[in-house]
């Protein structure tokens, strides 16, 4: 079984976080192993098994159980990380040198996507499909 | 290594304020920069005033980079923040009342070694000049104790604050901005955040500046009472948990649980959070209650200042290790 966590939190400009992930429905597709989805109420659902607004404690109890995770950067990759479970990390503009942790397998396009100002809210900064790897190649490293 | 005078002004265009730029611009050390922050609540163009005039005319010629920028009204502690964060090494400090003799800046500077975070000399106003030959310095002894900057100062010495004017090392420790308008203690908490980070902070013999302590306008021309008591407030907080490394996390639940990673170094730590289930901590309501400006603690605007390129983690190191 493998966690898929597909979304940053939500802007409050109501754009779209230019963390997310736009391939999520083409990599599932591509994936022959079950998948559990975490994240919260709202939350466009990915996969039959959509688990809501899980405590701490069962996030954790959830990745010890898991072969492995792909998410993108946000909380989830941190309690992974403090989990001492690696995964794949799908990033676009924020900066895995400073965001990330090398026990994981970060994957990024390029860093010519990095956004200039790593510190700022991401209200500003637009989503690029084009920022992120494509499902084939997060394929190999799963 | 460059240094920045900054002068904060109120009330005072055609008092004293003139005579702190004559004294500044006949330093034997002149300084790279001088900034005054016009903190009137109508701020004049002077460029035309006749005395005016003629010192930006010195200025000029002596090759003295100047600006003249009008402030916010947010207190003189955001002024000085502003100075701390313009990109100089050094920053000289001046009251908009306090003359400074010639030799001040060259001789402030002759002690700016690498550990060394502020210094400060006399700031004498006549006639009262206390017996300050057994003051320490010490924080502690700031109620029982007069200002040893209120006499001559035989040699040097460390201590835990200056006042007034001095010279400080520029971006490592920001001036408490959750302070009132009046910013009272404003200098007292900003050099002894200097000494928390590791700095020294010295008096020096033979700096001579002159507290005209001109009643008319001034920075702190305000004086109600409650501003006075919450700013006292904040300052005794901060003095009372000296020996505690209050860490503040106003950031996400990832940055909570990566903060965790280095919590176990940290001395004594006072923890205040917005996630008590990764992190345990009290809140942050509290800690803005007690400390008032969390921003000196705010690990994404610590990163911006720093223009950081390392991880997470060795940012929060940075910050309270």
């Amino acid at each position: 079984m493998i966690i898929i966590q597909p979304f940053a939190k939500k802007l409050i400009n109501g754009k779209q976080n230019p963390k997310n992930y736009p391939y999520w429905k083409e990599l599932i597709a591509l994936i022959d192993e079950p998948i559990i989805q975490i994240g919260i109420e709202g939350e466009e659902q990915l996969t039959p098994d959509f688990r809501k607004n899980l405590p701490i404690a069962e996030l954790r109890s959830l990745i010890q159980e898991c072969r492995t995770w792909v998410g993108i950067d946000s909380f989830f990759q941190h309690l992974a990380w403090a989990e001492n479970k690696p995964g794949i990390v799908l990033w676009s503009v924020s900066d895995p040198l400073i965001f990330g942790h090398t026990e994981n397998i970060n994957l990024l396009e390029n860093r010519v996507y990095l956004a200039k100002n790593q510190f700022l809210w991401w209200d500003f900064t637009p989503h690029n499909p084009d920022a992120f790897v494509k499902p084939d190649k997060v394929l190999e490293f799963l | 290594m460059q240094i920045l005078c900054s002068v904060a002004t109120r009330g005072r265009y055609t008092t004293t304020l003139p005579l702190v730029l004559s004294a500044i611009i006949n330093q034997t050390r002149l300084p790279d920069k001088l900034v005054i922050f016009d903190d009137n609540d109508e701020p004049q163009d002077m460029r035309e005033n006749p005395i005016y005039k003629h010192l930006f005319s010195i200025m000029d010629s002596k090759n003295l980079k100047w600006e003249w920028l009008f402030a916010r009204k947010k207190g003189q502690h955001h002024i000085h923040q502003m100075a701390n964060t313009m990109g100089f090494d050094w920053v000289w400090r001046c009251d908009d009342d306090a003359i400074p003799e010639s030799n001040v800046l060259e001789n402030l500077y002759r002690y700016t070694t690498p550990k060394i975070g502020a210094i400060g000399g006399s700031i004498l106003t006549p006639p009262y000049m206390p017996d300050t030959l057994k003051v320490t310095g010490n924080i502690e002894q700031i109620d029982l104790e007069p200002n040893i900057q209120w006499n001559y100062i035989p040699r040097c010495k460390e201590v835990d604050h200056l006042h007034c004017s001095f010279l400080y090392r520029a971006g490592i420790h920001d001036y408490n901005l959750g302070l009132s308008r009046i910013a009272h203690r404003e200098e007292t908490l900003f050099t002894y955040g200097l000494k928390k980070k590791g700095y020294k902070i010295l008096v020096v013999p033979e700096s001579v500046t002159w507290h005209m302590k001109n009643p008319e306008g001034g920075i702190r021309s305000e004086t109600k009472r409650e501003m006075y008591e919450h700013d006292e407030q904040i300052f005794r907080n901060i003095v009372g948990n000296s020996d505690r490394t209050i860490v503040v996390l106003n950031c996400g639940l990832g940055d909570h649980i990566v903060f965790n990673s280095i919590l176990d170094s940290i001395p004594n730590p006072m923890v205040f959070g917005c996630y008590p289930e990764i992190t345990p901590c009290r809140s942050i309501a509290e800690a803005q209650a007690l400390f008032g400006d969390l921003d000196q603690w705010n690990i994404y605007k610590k990163m911006s200042q720093w223009d950081w390129k390392g991880s997470l983690a060795d940012a929060f190191k940075k910050l309270y290790l």
